[in-house]
């Protein structure tokens, strides 16, 4: 057996959050791909052994700078359900719009720095020919931040969410200006998206099954009873789905693969307009029938791209509803129907297994914690970077084969865009425990 | 780094047009590809946990006139520094990959200067920026989150029997976890003025679980705890 030749390197990956690389190598006709991710490991999961449950979204907030809110609520949710804290429902819409304001952020976040730029060939965003892409762009990330700002207490790693709903009351008027600034910018999105769509993508469509949180009539990102469904047809509920995950260790990688029941799974936004795109909201249901969907990588971006329309119009529905329901303007609206208190209770007692599972802007997260006497005896994050890095290794295959003739030079960039469009998050799946 | 895209938002084209910015990973493709490029100031954001980190911060150093370390994983290691410390990482080998127990990068070199915080405050980046880039030496917030945190008017929590870390922490953060009613957890690391004896009498009186403040103060300071700890266990 000779040995394996690596014919592409991309070295440091370009435009990707965190430390990674991808190498394809070649022994005789086999093509094999490694998507290394060299962060090291956080430790995080392994922190929470034997802490109060409550601290919990604190520290998963920490596993990523840029979907910390997602990060902490599904840990708020995780804990809650094993300890059978119920929430009231204007907590969940609360949650809702930070939710849905992070997915935002996140996607405008990769649309404009990270996975444009590259696919243009620029060396970055601030080379834009079209400047108003870019100042429109930043307006509605500046935008997406101010409202996680506003409703989760501070811009990055929001001391808002905590186990039992919400820390501080969140004032109606500014929730209502917040909301209308947004109606406001609606139009020039309108704009920024009209420029993602008209992106011209390579074709690179491969089967595999796909997986994406569903509930009938809706478009879920979080939601308190959605199930999980794969396109294969079949419908899990949140436990079915974590106990068919299993971690997988690479020896050239310090993130896990996850698989799905041993076989490879994508999640993400391809994923959720595939299952889910007829509930979107009325304009970006409109701008999804203009593409012709299929598993194809590559359009993740304009997955992406119709999902900022959808969630700008969620928030705004969101806004107007909760404005309507349960605030008056210029009130403090008592939403934390908590009292901290009783959540410390959770402290001296209380056991229970919890599992949370929702939509982050990458794919399909889950949570899942064990709590006994009030302290978490186990802890467990599976994100939807480690589980799409095995579709991400099989596509960059698949490039490779159908792609050879063009040379390897040119390949490699191709095969970054490929890697970029799954908006991988390195920070995010690098494992959380101690590695192996 | 992210906080600091979205803060500037537009503006960022401004920062890119008075500073030579070679290495910005979100923004910008690097210039000279994985090499470490020459530079008159280097953030450096992160723990030092693999052989690579520790490699790359190396090359950082020998680059850099100036380092900051940028953020709370930098200055004091952060959560890793605790959760790692006592894992038995033996054997634990990738491929290309070593993996060591979590150390803040003043372990590894000389930092010139710490903004730490978890999140980092946009405005205080640009502050230490403006003046280092002007000859002024930058300088840390020397007051505690208590005293931003009375600024706004906010109950004490310790008065209602939470543990808090408020008077043992750096401030500059505007009080944003007290001011939602949740506890301080240092995520800057220890107030100039930080007494712990007199803290753990106040909580004694109070009748604050000690043990909890503790573990709580090692969660975020990392390294920085043992400062803080000198006399106690």
């Amino acid at each position: 057996m000779s040995s394996k030749e690596v014919i592409i390197d991309t070295g440091e990956l370009r435009f990707i959050e965190g430390h990674g690389r991808l190498t394809v190598k070649v022994s005789g006709k086999d093509i094999v791909a490694e998507f290394h991710n060299l962060e090291g490991p956080r430790f995080l999961t392994k922190y929470l052994r034997g802490k109060p449950a409550e601290m919990a979204p604190r520290v998963a907030s920490r596993i990523c700078g840029l979907c910390y809110t997602v990060h902490s609520i599904s840990a708020a949710e995780a804990v809650e359900r094993a300890l059978g804290i119920k929430v009231s429902k204007e907590v969940r819409e609360l949650r809702d719009v930070l939710y849905l304001a992070n997915n935002l952020r996140s996607h405008m976040m990769h649309l404009l720095y990270l996975s444009i730029p590259p696919i243009e060939g620029l060396i970055s965003v601030l080379r834009m020919r079209n400047k108003d892409v870019f100042r429109v762009g930043s307006r509605l990330l500046a935008k997406a931040t101010e409202l996680i700002e506003i409703w989760g207490g501070r811009s990055v790693h929001v001391p808002n969410v905590v186990v039992g709903g919400f820390g501080a009351p969140i004032r109606g008027k500014e929730l209502l200006s917040s909301v209308k600034d947004l109606a406001g910018l609606l139009e020039d999105a309108q704009g920024f998206v009209r420029y993602a769509m008209d992106l011209e993508l390579p074709e690179l469509e491969r089967y595999r099954v796909l997986a994406a949180s569903k509930k009938a009539g809706t478009y879920p990102i979080y939601s308190e009873d959605a199930t999980v469904a794969l396109s294969d047809g079949s419908i899990l509920n949140n436990q079915e789905y974590y106990e068919g995950l299993e971690e997988v260790t690479k020896d050239y990688s310090t993130s896990k693969h996850v698989y799905f029941k041993a076989t490879e799974i994508t999640v993400g936004a391809l994923s959720r307009m595939m299952l889910n795109r007829r509930y979107l909201s009325f304009g970006a249901r409109n701008l999804a029938e203009e593409v012709e969907w299929s598993i194809n990588p590559f359009l993740v971006v304009k997955a992406q791209a119709i999902e900022v329309i959808h969630y700008m119009e969620e928030l705004i529905r969101l806004g107007g509803e909760l404005a309507d329901v349960i605030m008056e303007p210029e009130k403090p609206v008592i939403c934390n129907s908590i009292d901290l208190d009783a959540v410390e209770c959770a402290y001296s007692g209380g056991k229970g297994k919890g599992i949370f599972v929702a939509e982050a802007p990458r794919g399909t997260l889950c949570h899942s914690c064990e709590v006994e006497d009030g302290l978490i005896k186990d802890y467990r994050v599976y994100t939807p970077t480690a589980v799409n890095s095995k579709s991400i290794e099989m596509d960059a295959v698949e490039l490779v084969k159908r792609f050879r003739p063009i040379g390897m030079e040119k390949l490699r960039f191709i095969l970054e865009d490929l890697v970029r469009s799954y908006d991988p998050c390195l920070s995010c799946a690098v494992s959380l425990d101690v590695y192996g | 780094m992210t906080t600091l895209i979205t803060k500037l938002g537009p503006d960022l084209e401004g920062l890119f047009n008075i500073f030579d910015i070679d290495y910005f990973k979100l923004v910008r493709e690097p210039v000279g590809g994985s090499r470490i490029p020459k530079a008159d100031i280097a953030f450096v954001e992160g723990a030092v946990v693999t052989n690579l980190d520790r490699e790359r911060l190396l090359e950082i150093r020998k680059n850099s006139s100036f380092v900051v370390a940028l953020g709370t994983c930098a200055s004091s290691g952060n959560i890793a520094y605790t959760a790692s410390r006592g894992v038995d990482l033996k054997g634990k080998r990738l491929r290309d990959v070593e993996i060591s127990e979590a150390e803040p990068i003043s372990s590894v070199i000389t930092v010139d200067y710490e903004l730490s915080g978890c999140p980092v405050s946009g405005e205080e980046f640009t502050d230490a920026l403006l003046r280092l880039v002007n000859g002024i030496e930058p300088v840390q917030p020397d007051f505690s989150v208590c005293y931003e945190c009375k600024m706004k008017g906010n109950d004490c929590l310790l008065e209602k029997k939470k543990v808090c870390l408020g008077p043992l922490a750096m401030g500059g953060c505007g009080a944003a976890c007290t001011s939602v009613g949740a506890a301080c957890y240092s995520c800057r690391g220890p107030a100039s003025e930080a007494d712990l004896d007199a803290y753990l009498k106040t909580i004694e009186k109070k009748g604050i679980d000690k043990k909890r403040a503790l573990m709580l103060l090692h969660m975020f300071m990392g390294k920085k705890a043992k400062e803080v700890l000198k006399n106690e266990q």
